[in-house]
């Protein structure tokens, strides 16, 4: 009986893990405290030697400060609460409405490009749907918009920043399974693009058909002469998109690291917030100490992370997940799909700030050991799963009846949008997604031939 | 119990107070990481060093965050079960879950960190690189402290909680208001409004 727990005690690990998760109490406490327990527990059972926490502070140091890709994500966050805060976020949506306001489905088209481009997020999930929902649906509620076609896109939009670089995501990704960040959010760039495209095609059919639908904004509303016109493209179009660009393009051509391009893609964030007159103390404090809380919840979770995965090692977690995938006897696909799977039931619950953290690392080992033959090159298969799991985890947020990004559009929105509105919106979309998944799963060259094009 | 609240909202201004400051050394990170992406393109300077420095404000900015995150509730919680549970469950929970988890945890990271921290003084490290910056122990100080800072607020949660589920009313509304006050949920945006508009 004792043998019997000692063997599995990475997984009851997980076992206790999973429940006490649902507590509320704060995620990273938890796992550092189960860590903690176990660690203790296999003092008493002789199978941990206590010198090992010493080995975790270590562990915590050299993987998560002393770490120059990470420096990336503070930035990142800054840069995306700066753009929020000082309004130029809010500005670019409005001029996006009105130049698509003669497009069919104009409304619902900007949104779509607006997640596009504001891909560089606040940092969680959360955020960005609540701030989507609280630019967008007003104004599409006001002009009478098809109820479920408004929400289903925001929902789908807004999520679409943990796919698209620059992604905080990608780079704790990246930094886990050991890979170039440059790589991976070069990768990104096509899967990310073909979803939004695919979004924007879908609200351009159904709203062609169906105009009613989708009202086009007034045509009284934004600037009447070519003079305004050209200003308010000048302000509210052209600065942000430049700035994400410059961000992305110098990563992609290869100018700068994805460290560099954060740093100065946030004084970008600075200075677009200066040139429109809004930056003074005030807003510098509040992004400021913003971003500071969004980066201390984040590196919280990754240090309690490391605390848990170094105890799961030490007790021989990567053993039983290895053991217990070759005694499946699933082939490269199979077991492909038995994780694609794990990571969609998670996203119910988890944002994917956890599922990364805690779930990646135990899956890495499990990677590195897949062979996809003459699908893809053995080289670029830890890319290709990092972005079929970025994928996956878009959709498994916007899933009925739990998605995650759901709830979070619930609460931000107007009290008479109703959920099942929501829940009936969103179906098309996760429909897109899976067309979308399957591409990239059918056709790894989606995600791989552009690093490969430019980067070897 | 009057003192102890005093105490209380003397520890919680100092762990904010840390926390406020440090957050502005985002600003001096984008400043150095600026200056270093310049001076690599157009002078060769000593990149070593910035890039040292870069991580080491990293290391700063989120490590003197954490209890400021804690006692202003941006911590994720998985709040599924939680939303559904009365006030009183949920006051036991914190409070469990300090005693339980959270201070066990950070007295064990501070009590090998403490060790950690110490050899590294003794052996004077440097860093890895001969460009590097100097005196490695100085920034390695910054996880036990931090997570020192991190178990004072754990402290004060624990103080609240025991307040609000078995003190006399009184005490326990200037407790709640203290709470009331700090919460930032991370997942709440307002979209911003200007005067120009």
């Amino acid at each position: 009986m004792l043998d019997f727990f000692i063997d599995f005690m990475p997984l009851f690990m997980f076992l206790a893990l999973a429940i006490l998760l649902f507590s509320g109490y704060p995620v990273a406490a938890v796992l550092g405290g189960i860590a903690l327990g176990f660690g203790y527990l296999g003092v008493y059972l002789d199978v941990f030697v206590p010198i090992e926490f010493f080995n975790i502070v270590g562990r915590i140091w050299s993987g998560i400060a002393d770490n120059l890709v990470l420096v990336a994500i503070p930035m990142f966050i800054f840069m995306g609460t700066m753009l929020e805060k000082s309004g130029v976020a809010r500005d670019l949506l409005y001029c996006l409405q009105v130049l698509l306001r003669r497009v069919p489905g104009g409304l619902a088209l900007s949104v779509t490009v607006m997640g596009t481009i504001m891909a560089a997020t606040t940092g969680i999930i959360g955020a960005s749907v609540v701030m989507m929902t609280l630019m967008a649906l007003p104004v599409m509620m006001h002009r009478q918009y098809n109820m479920p076609l408004a929400t289903g896109t925001i929902a789908a939009s807004g999520t679409l920043g943990i796919l698209i670089p620059p992604s905080i995501m990608l780079v704790i990704m990246a930094d886990l399974l050991g890979r170039s960040v440059g790589n991976l959010f070069v990768a990104a760039v096509f899967p990310g693009l073909m979803l939004a495209s695919i979004y924007g095609i879908y609200i351009l059919t159904v709203t062609s058909f169906k105009p009613e639908l989708a009202p086009p904004l007034p045509k009284d509303m934004g600037p009447q002469t070519p003079k305004e016109f050209i200003v308010m493209v000048m302000r509210g179009l052209i600065p942000p998109v430049l700035l994400i660009f410059l961000v992305l393009g110098s990563i992609v051509a290869g100018w700068a690291t994805p460290t560099e391009a954060s740093g100065v893609g946030a004084a970008g964030a600075v200075l677009l917030a200066f040139i429109n007159r809004r930056l003074n103390f005030k807003l510098m404090r509040e992004a400021i100490e913003r971003s500071a809380l969004t980066g201390a919840m984040l590196f919280f979770i990754f240090i309690g992370a490391t605390a848990f995965s170094y105890v799961f090692r030490s007790l021989g977690g990567d053993d039983i997940v290895i053991e217990f995938v070759e005694s499946t006897g699933f082939g490269s696909w199979g077991i492909l799909f038995t994780l694609m799977g794990i990571v969609f039931l998670l996203g119910f619950f988890f944002d994917w700030i956890e599922i990364t953290l805690i779930v990646l690392p135990v899956f890495a080992p499990i990677v590195q050991l897949l062979d996809f033959g003459d699908h893809l090159a053995k080289i670029d298969i830890v890319y290709w799963f990092a972005i079929l799991v970025a994928v996956n985890l878009q959709t498994s947020f916007l899933t009925p009846p739990f998605g995650f990004a759901l709830f979070y559009m619930k609460g931000a929105a107007p009290p008479n949008v109703k959920i099942q509105q929501i829940y009936k919106g969103i179906v098309p979309f996760v429909g897109l997604q899976l067309i979308g998944l399957t591409l990239v799963m059918a056709f790894p060259e989606i995600a791989m031939w552009l690093p490969n094009k430019i980067l070897n | 119990m009057k003192l102890l609240l005093r105490l209380d909202e003397i520890v919680e201004s100092i762990i904010v107070g840390i926390g406020r400051v440090a957050a502005w050394v985002a600003v001096l990170l984008m400043i150095v990481i600026v200056f270093d992406v310049i001076t690599r393109r157009f002078l060769v300077l000593g990149s070593t060093k910035l890039q040292d420095l870069e991580w080491h404000f990293h290391a700063i900015l989120f490590l003197f965050c954490l209890g400021y995150a804690y006692l202003k509730d941006a911590h994720v919680r998985i709040d599924l079960v939680r939303e559904r549970l009365s006030d009183r469950a949920k006051l036991w929970i914190e409070l469990v879950g300090c005693l339980l988890f959270l201070i066990p945890y950070t007295v064990i990271v501070i009590f090998y960190g403490v060790d950690w921290w110490h050899r590294s003084f003794m052996q004077n490290e440097m860093a890895e690189s001969a460009t590097g910056l100097p005196y490695r122990w100085i920034i390695k100080a910054a996880l036990p402290i931090g997570f020192f800072v991190l178990l004072l607020s754990a402290i004060c949660m624990t103080f609240r909680k025991l307040v609000q589920l078995f003190a006399p009313e009184e005490l326990k509304q200037i407790v709640n208001e203290r709470e009331k006050v700090e919460t930032v949920h991370l997942d709440e945006v307002n979209i911003p409004q200007f005067d120009r508009d």
